[in-house]
C-alpha cells in the first residue's frame, strides 16, 4: 500500500513541481518579470547584432566585387539623382518658409516636427501571430515606444517596444496594429487593421468603415494613406493599396482588402521618425 | 545544476539559428517553429529537476522576444516537460528514432496550444488556418531533419560540461 501511494507521488512529481513553478509565477511582482523579460531579452540582443554587422560585412565584400564599370554608371545614375534631390530641398525650403509664414498669419500652433533615425534592420520574425522586426537603435540613441518607423515605400510600423540597443517594430502587416488612415483624394477616415499573411503571398492588410461612395479594385487600385489622426502616424504616408471593397454586413459601411508593398518583407534598412518636441 | 546550465546554452544556440532562419524566411512568409526540441531530449535524458529548469528558461528566453505574456511559452514547455517525463520510462528513450518521434509530437501539440491561445488576442479569423498549418507542417520538417543533430549536440555539450546523466553514461 506504501509502495503504490509512493509511486503514485513520484507520476505526480512532475505535475506537482509544474504547480508550483506556475503559482510562484502568478505571486512574482509585475516588476521581476518585467525585469527577467528585459534581461532575457538583451541576453539574445548581442548576438542577433552580431549576426546583423556580419551579413552587413558580407553585402560590403559582396559589393566590392562589382567591376569598376558598374561602379562608373551607378555614380552617374546617383549624381542624376542628387541634382533632382537638390532641387528638391531647394522647394521643400521654401514651402517651409511660406507655411510658417501663414501659420504666422494665421496664428496656427506649429506642425509638429520629426527628426530622422535610420537604422539596419537585424532581424525579422513573421509569423501568423505576429509580424515584427528589430532594429539596431534603441534607447542610446532616444527612440521612443510608438515612434512611426518608415521607409522609401512609406509606413513600415511603429516601435512597440525599446531595448538598449535595440527596438523592435510592429509592423502594419501584423494583425495586431490599427491605424486610421484615408483613400487618396478624400478625407473621411477608415480603420486600417494588418491582416492574414498567407505563404508565399504579398503582406495584406483588411479596411473597415470604409464610406459607400468609395470604389476600388485589383484593375483600379485606391492608394491608402495614413490620415494623421491618432498623433502616432503623421498625415500622407503610403500604407498600401486597396485592390477589392465590398459592403459591410450591416450596410452602413465597407470593407476592403490592402495589398502591402512586397518589400517590407524584406526591409534592411528604416528610419524612425523621432518627434522633436515630444509630449 | 550544471546540467541545467549546458542544457540551456544549447537551447540558446537553437534559438538563435531558428531566429535567423525565420528571419531569413520572412519574404516567402514562411515561419518555423522548434519547442519541441527545447524540451525532448531534457525530459527524456535528464533528471527531473535540472531538466525542468533548462525547459522552463528556454521557454523564458521564447518568451522575452516574442509578444505574448511573459511566461507562456515556460507554462507550455513545463507541462510538455512534465508529460513527457511522466511517459518516458514506456519508451525506448535512447533511441534516437524515438527521441525525434517524441519531439515532433511535442512540437505539434505546442505549436496548435499556442495558436489556440494566439488566435483570439492576436484577431486572426479562420484564414490564417491555411498559414499556421503551413508553418506547422515545415516546422515538423525541420525538426525533423534537425533534431539528430541537436539531441547528439546536447549530450556531447553534457560531456564536455561533465553532466552527464549517469543513465546515458
Amino acid at each position: 500500500m506504501r509502495i503504490g501511494r509512493s509511486q503514485r507521488f513520484d507520476q505526480a512529481r512532475p505535475f506537482v513541481a509544474l504547480g508550483i513553478a506556475v503559482a510562484a509565477w502568478f505571486a512574482a511582482p509585475t516588476a521581476f518579470k518585467a525585469a527577467v523579460r528585459a534581461s532575457f531579452f538583451e541576453m539574445t540582443a548581442p548576438v542577433a547584432a552580431a549576426a546583423s554587422y556580419a551579413n552587413d560585412l558580407q553585402r560590403f565584400w559582396a559589393l566590392r566585387l562589382h567591376s569598376k564599370d558598374e561602379l562608373i554608371e551607378a555614380g552617374r545614375d546617383m549624381a542624376r539623382l542628387n541634382a533632382s534631390y537638390t532641387l528638391s530641398v531647394q522647394q521643400n525650403g521654401e514651402l517651409e518658409s511660406e507655411i510658417a509664414r501663414l501659420q504666422a498669419l494665421l496664428k496656427m500652433p506649429p506642425i509638429e516636427g520629426f527628426h530622422f533615425e535610420h537604422s539596419r534592420v537585424v532581424r525579422r520574425d513573421f509569423s501568423s501571430w505576429w509580424q515584427r522586426m528589430v532594429i539596431r537603435k534603441g534607447s542610446d540613441y532616444g527612440i521612443p515606444v510608438g515612434a512611426p518607423v518608415v521607409y522609401s515605400g512609406g509606413v513600415v510600423g511603429r516601435v512597440a517596444e525599446v531595448h538598449a540597443y535595440t527596438s523592435v517594430v510592429q509592423l502594419t502587416s501584423d494583425p495586431g496594429l490599427r491605424i486610421a488612415a484615408v483613400v487618396d483624394g478624400d478625407t473621411r477616415p477608415i480603420s486600417y487593421q494588418g491582416g492574414d499573411n498567407q505563404v508565399f503571398g504579398a503582406p495584406r492588410g483588411i479596411i473597415e468603415f470604409v464610406p459607400l461612395d468609395v470604389y476600388a479594385s485589383a484593375t483600379v487600385p485606391k492608394r491608402l494613406a495614413t490620415s494623421g489622426l491618432g498623433g502616432v502616424y503623421p498625415p500622407g504616408l503610403t500604407i498600401g493599396r486597396i485592390t477589392h471593397v465590398e459592403s459591410s454586413a450591416d450596410g452602413l459601411f465597407k470593407t476592403g482588402e490592402v495589398e502591402l508593398d512586397p518589400r517590407i518583407s524584406e526591409l534592411t534598412e528604416v528610419t524612425v521618425l523621432v518627434r522633436d518636441n515630444p509630449g | 545544476m550544471r546540467g541545467a546550465a549546458t542544457l540551456f546554452l544549447t537551447l540558446y544556440l537553437l534559438h538563435t539559428l531558428v531566429a535567423e532562419v525565420n528571419s531569413t524566411l520572412s519574404g516567402f512568409h514562411v515561419w518555423l517553429f522548434a519547442g519541441g526540441l527545447f524540451v525532448t531530449y531534457s525530459a527524456l535524458a535528464m533528471p527531473f529537476r535540472q531538466g525542468f529548469a533548462a525547459s522552463l528558461l528556454g521557454g523564458l528566453l521564447c518568451d522575452a522576444v516574442s509578444p505574448v505574456a511573459f511566461g507562456t511559452h515556460a507554462v507550455l514547455f513545463g507541462a510538455a516537460h512534465a508529460v513527457v517525463f511522466n511517459l518516458r520510462e514506456r519508451l525506448q528513450r535512447d533511441e534516437t528514432l524515438v527521441r525525434v518521434v517524441v519531439a515532433l509530437l511535442v512540437n505539434i501539440a505546442l505549436f496548435l496550444a499556442l495558436a489556440l491561445m494566439r488566435v483570439k488576442p492576436a484577431h486572426l479569423g479562420a484564414g490564417a488556418w491555411p498559414r499556421l498549418l503551413s508553418d506547422l507542417a515545415w516546422s515538423e520538417a525541420v525538426v525533423a531533419l534537425v533534431a539528430p543533430w541537436f539531441f547528439a549536440l546536447q549530450l556531447r555539450s553534457l560531456e564536455l560540461a561533465r553532466a552527464k546523466p549517469w543513465r546515458l553514461a
